[in-house]
């Protein structure tokens, strides 16, 4: 009887061993500022638009591939590092009339939630920081793809993501409409395993 | 009619020099003592209309500019307002000037050339408190507010236009607004002087102090020349050489050459700063 039992109790042990699924822990990955681009379109005057980047970004993405929604990020970019591909623009910039670089040397977004909306598609919400001030914003994220890149042997992992945000909700007024408000923001990420 | 308000030059010329008018009137009108109040919150109007409202505690500069320049419009009015004068009153305006320019430099204080910055606008800013105001021509009772209000109108245009030139537009608009400021308030005491210049009209100086700070310390604009628009605080010392002129006409020619006199400093200032840019203006 005894044996009977311990045979029953060993055969539902191993039996809801195999039925449950095993649940992938988040994947520390750090951004690997070589591919990353962190780039903004924003309307000038309504003759064009201007495009630019921030050559200085950095941060680290916890991935869970199986609980996306448990996954996190958080992004750090120099405002010092602007770059419209003209000194004196870029000079502008960083004055008191935009980003005031002086006093706010960076920007900060951290994500509070992800949303899979896709098999590999989802809208990653998160609080940036921009000018001293704390707004939620929601971006459009694509997860690309994950393994060992054959370039540098290294485990990563590649997101796109896009996104609009108005520049006067931070208190970034100069210019504004003539300047555009909303900024389209064009990321790409490769993040290595830490 | 809005369009024409968000004109960035209307911002920096008519809008604050209608507005000045205005409050100086206004003033002159209620208490006449209190009427040089009227540069400064001209210049606090317009800061709210173009900039607005900045945030309580002020994340930047600008808007430490801004609060710093309301507590000393607050201590002119009152000290205008009780007919205080003398070494007291000069050494609050002072110790308002000096926490001012302390609040605003301190994120900025990284380096040996923004510590040597700050101790020349300290400088300047205790003249500012401590000089005495020009002497009326032929009166004992009033300081003359011609020459004072000249000073204030060229160290801001130089403010302006090093900014302009610089880099900082915002920063521009802000001080030739308050330049224009400064001219609404010289256009009713011109040619007969109406006001006094009073400590209210000095917290008006010092906020062309706090501006010329925050273009130091925080942009790339090059406001060593401002050094060459200093002798513009002079104007009231420059001028009692200035010819007195009798009658109406000749009242209006004195004042006139006086203004002249404190501009032209500045306008040194600017061409100094534009050369040094190689001439090139920056890509609005």
């Amino acid at each position: 009887m005894k044996k009977t039992l311990f045979a029953a109790a060993l055969f539902v042990a191993t039996a809801a061993g195999t039925l449950t699924p095993a649940f992938a822990a988040p994947v520390s990955y750090k951004i690997d500022p070589a591919h990353t681009a962190v780039a903004f379109i924003v309307n000038h005057i309504g003759f064009s638009n201007v495009i630019g980047r921030f050559n200085t970004v950095g941060g680290d993405i916890s991935f869970d591939k199986d609980a996306v929604e448990k996954s996190t990020v958080n992004v750090t970019i120099d405002s010092t590092s602007i770059d419209t591909n003209h000194a004196k623009r870029d000079e502008h910039l960083r004055s008191p009339d935009f980003f005031n670089a002086k006093e706010f040397p960076k920007l900060t977004f951290k994500s509070t939630k992800i949303e899979k909306t896709g098999d590999k598609t989802g809208k990653l919400h998160g609080d940036l920081t921009m000018l001293g001030v704390t707004k939620p914003v929601v971006l459009d994220i694509t997860f690309n793809k994950d393994g060992v890149s054959p370039a540098s042997k290294l485990e990563t992992a590649g997101f796109s993501a896009r996104g609009t945000v108005k520049r006067t909700d931070f208190g970034m007024k100069y210019g504004a409409p003539a300047v555009g408000d909303d900024i389209q923001l064009l990321i790409e990420i490769e993040a290595v395993k830490s | 009619m809005s369009e024409l308000l968000q004109d960035p030059f209307v911002q920096s010329s008519a809008l604050p020099l209608v507005v000045s008018l205005i409050l100086v009137g206004a003033l002159h009108l209620l208490r006449r003592p209190l009427a040089a109040a009227g540069i400064a919150a001209g210049f606090l109007v317009v800061f709210v209309m173009v900039v607005g409202l900045p945030a309580l505690p002020p994340p930047s500069s600008m808007g430490k500019l801004f609060w710093s320049s309301a507590i000393g419009l607050l201590l002119g009015v009152a000290a205008d307002a009780a007919g205080l004068r003398g070494r007291a009153v000069s050494a609050a305006l002072a110790a308002w000037l000096a926490g001012s320019l302390l609040w605003i430099a301190l994120p900025a204080l990284d380096s040996m050339a923004a510590v040597v910055s700050v101790v020349i606008l300290l400088a300047v800013a205790a003249w500012v408190a401590f000089a005495r105001a020009s002497q009326t021509h032929g009166s004992e009772k009033a300081e003359s507010p011609t020459a004072p209000a000249a000073s204030l109108l060229a160290i801001a245009l130089a403010v302006g236009g090093t900014a302009l030139i610089g880099s900082s537009a915002s920063i521009a608009q802000m001080a030739l607004a308050l330049a224009a400021s400064a001219g609404g308030f010289l256009l009713w005491n011109w040619p007969v002087e109406r006001h006094g210049w009073g400590v209210s009209g000095r917290v008006a100086t010092g906020i062309a102090v706090l501006l010329a700070a925050v273009l130091t310390l925080f942009t790339q604009a090059q406001t060593a020349v401002l050094l060459l628009a200093l002798p513009a605080l002079l104007a009231g010392h420059v001028s009692r050489f200035v010819p007195q002129g009798r009658g109406l006409i000749g009242r209006a020619a004195s004042s006139a050459a006086v203004t002249v006199v404190a501009v032209l400093p500045a306008l040194v200032a600017i061409g100094a700063a534009y050369a040094l840019t190689g001439g090139e203006a920056s890509p609005y």
